[in-house]
């Protein structure tokens, strides 16, 4: 018996303990889930069959009835509108945020902390404070917009099918911006500053510099940030419930929201898994990007 | 000859700590010059100031009649070589290469060429396809070096260069270095901590310690005739022996203190009595093959087969001897001492006299 406790202790024995827990947290929570998931979007979910696991098969029907859906395409193009407005807006103002910060100046590392205060923020909260300031009628950026001559009338943000989808990237924009703001930091303080003394020397002037060895050195983490950026963008959630729930109309609706409400309001389990499925083929994807670029250390 | 870079009256603040103090210094076109002193003695941060990587909180500066002071270094003209290399690490040798030329304008056959050239002087012709990563440590400091022949400065400026290399390949590039300083006809300012580096590669050689230029003058004179007793200290290798001495009471002769009572004669008398210190290089001091005046304890011995290294018991003697002796620790041996080699300094100022 105390031989069995010393090879646990001192052999292999600990070690595969400590791997197997966190493989079977990572097995029980994440891939049986997923697995679930992919297995829901292949067979028909009714009243019937919800308590069983193994449902009648259908094939692709689930996939073909999605695309059918007469929101599908608005859902596919606002999807794409909110991914790529979303993270091109966290990710230049985040790399624009980064390299004033970088520079010296009294506080810079200070004021830098301050934005993190995003980050830590529940995005219901975040939501419900954007949901104030783009209020329509008593919203502050409708103030803002109309003493600085840029609109002549209040914009109802979140109720205007032509803007609600961008009231919510706004939000997103700023809920992601210290995320970014704070990796592409970490990859500006990485490059040596010889390198950039000897690329003056050289005769390079500010914006030479930044494009000739700037982006260049940033490459894998530019690339970890725009995949973390496509994930996290993907899975945004919160804001949706606490802006504008998708609507008008769907006009504001993204494919995670989409797919929780098939399940979970209209209990279309089988719809609402298929969607997520479509949504996992894309993540994978951008995963795969994140792990090469991460691959592809460039460091002197 | 004119000056290539003239530097007046520099000073250089970093917060209250004033890193150089008063600094001027006139270098001649096609010189090599060595910047060397201890660590903190502000010669890496005169030649940042020359290359414009440190903006000066006073004095001016000209490079080639041309007033730079404030000129950010772009538009200096001067090519640096670091101490770490800083080669553009996503970019291979010949980009490397030609980084300042494409920044120029030049075009991509007439750079391609250049590239060329420049690799075939300092033997990197079959790299040029290489990332820095793939090249060994003197192979990156090789394209650091061609990275500046490339643009034809007009000064080079070489920040510690070799201090990351093993000391077989130090030799070695430093020999490079020179030689190709002479082929360019360039003219160099070299930051050294290593006294043997600036001694053997340069025309000039600045003594610095604490922000101020101790003394300037060519290799050898400064190991002749240094003009305190730091100068003297850090020129020459093992470093020059101290010792208090006194002077007779009759001026012409002087004693050394701890070594009996043996004289030394002055060539020019001083005061009765005084007390000086009496700087002895170690290469200089013999053991006496007969009867002799001075002796000491033999503490520890070091062969190297060419010479041998011995110290005294107390520690205060050092010696080198390039014949091979059979001795042992704790033997008294006789010392032999030329009056003409002693260098002596006043023990309250450090200077000499």
């Amino acid at each position: 018996m105390s031989r069995f406790f010393n090879a646990l202790r001192d052999g292999v024995g600990f070690d595969i303990l400590l791997v197997g827990a966190a493989l079977l947290f990572l097995l029980a929570l994440a891939g049986a889930p997923l697995l679930y998931n992919v297995l829901m979007s292949f067979q028909q979910v009714d009243m019937f069959t919800l308590g069983v696991l193994f449902r009648p098969f259908v094939g692709f029907d689930n996939y073909v009835a999605v695309v059918r859906q007469p929101e599908f395409w608005l859902v596919t193009r606002n999807t794409l509108i909110f991914v790529f407005g979303s993270m091109s807006g966290q990710f230049v103002l985040g790399f624009a945020l980064a390299l004033f910060f970088a520079q010296k100046f009294p506080g810079a590392a200070t004021i830098r902390g301050l934005f993190l205060v995003s980050w830590v923020m529940p995005g219901l909260v975040v939501g419900a404070i954007w949901s104030w300031i783009l209020a329509g009628d008593f919203g502050v950026l409708n103030v803002i917009l109309k003493n600085l001559g840029i609109i002549q009338a209040n914009v109802v943000w979140k109720s205007d099918p032509n803007f609600s989808i961008w009231a919510v990237i706004i939000a997103n924009i700023w809920l992601g911006l210290a995320f970014n703001m704070l990796l592409l930091s970490v990859g500006l303080a990485a490059i040596p500053r010889d390198l950039y003394e000897a690329a003056e020397l050289d005769g390079a002037n500010a914006f030479q510099r930044f494009w000739t060895i700037t982006l260049p050195m940033m490459r894998s983490t530019i690339g970890a940030v725009l995949s973390l950026g496509l994930i996290g963008t993907l899975q945004q959630f919160d804001l949706f419930p606490a802006l504008t729930e998708g609507g008008p109309a769907n006009t504001s609706n993204v494919a995670g929201y989409w797919s929780w409400q098939l399940s979970f309001q209209l209990y279309d389990f089988a719809k609402g898994a298929t969607v997520s499925v479509m949504m996992f083929v894309l993540v994978l994807f951008a995963s795969i990007i994140y792990v090469r670029s991460t691959r592809h250390e460039v460091r002197g | 000859m004119t000056a290539q870079i003239e530097l007046r009256n520099i000073d250089k603040y970093y917060g209250s700590f004033r890193a150089l103090k008063g600094v001027s210094l006139a270098i001649e076109k096609g010189t090599f010059v060595a910047l060397v002193g201890p660590s903190g003695c502000g010669k890496s941060t005169l030649l940042r100031s020359i290359a414009g990587l440190e903006t000066i909180s006073s004095g001016e500066i000209t490079i080639a009649g041309q007033p730079m002071t404030g000129v950010p270094p772009r538009r200096r003209d001067v090519a640096m070589v670091f101490q770490s290399y800083a080669l553009y690490p996503h970019m291979t040798v010949e980009e490397n290469l030609t980084y300042s030329l494409r920044l120029h304008g030049v075009g991509k056959v007439e750079a391609r060429q250049k590239a060329g050239e420049v690799a075939a002087t300092i033997g990197l012709s079959q790299l040029l396809g290489r990332y820095p990563r793939q090249l060994s440590g003197g192979q990156r400091q090789r394209v650091a070096m061609g990275r500046a022949i490339i643009r034809n400065p007009k000064a080079f400026l070489f920040d510690e260069p070799l201090s990351n290399l093993d000391a077989a390949l130090r030799v070695q590039m430093r020999k490079e270095i020179r030689a190709l300083h002479d082929r360019l006809g360039a003219t160099s300012v070299y930051v050294t901590h290593d006294q043997i580096e600036a001694m053997t590669m340069a025309d000039w050689v600045v003594v610095m310690r604490d922000g101020i230029i101790e003394q300037q003058g060519r290799p050898l004179d400064l190991y002749d005739q240094p003009v305190n007793r730091f100068v003297a200290g850090f020129i020459g290798s093992p470093a020059m022996n101290f010792l208090p001495a006194t002077v007779t009471p009759d001026g012409k002769a002087m004693t050394l203190d701890g070594l009996g009572e043996g004289q030394i004669p002055l060539a020019v008398p001083a005061g009765p009595g005084r007390a000086v210190i009496a700087g002895m290089r170690p290469e200089h001091l013999r053991m006496a093959q007969g009867p002799a005046s001075f002796h000491l304890e033999v503490g520890t011995i070091e062969s190297t087969g060419s010479a041998t290294y011995l110290a005294s018991a107390d520690g205060a003697l050092q010696l080198v001897q390039s014949e091979r002796a059979e001795l042992k620790s704790g033997d008294r041996i006789g010392l032999e001492i030329d009056p003409a080699r002693i260098h002596l300094f006043d023990p309250e100022t450090s200077a000499r006299i």
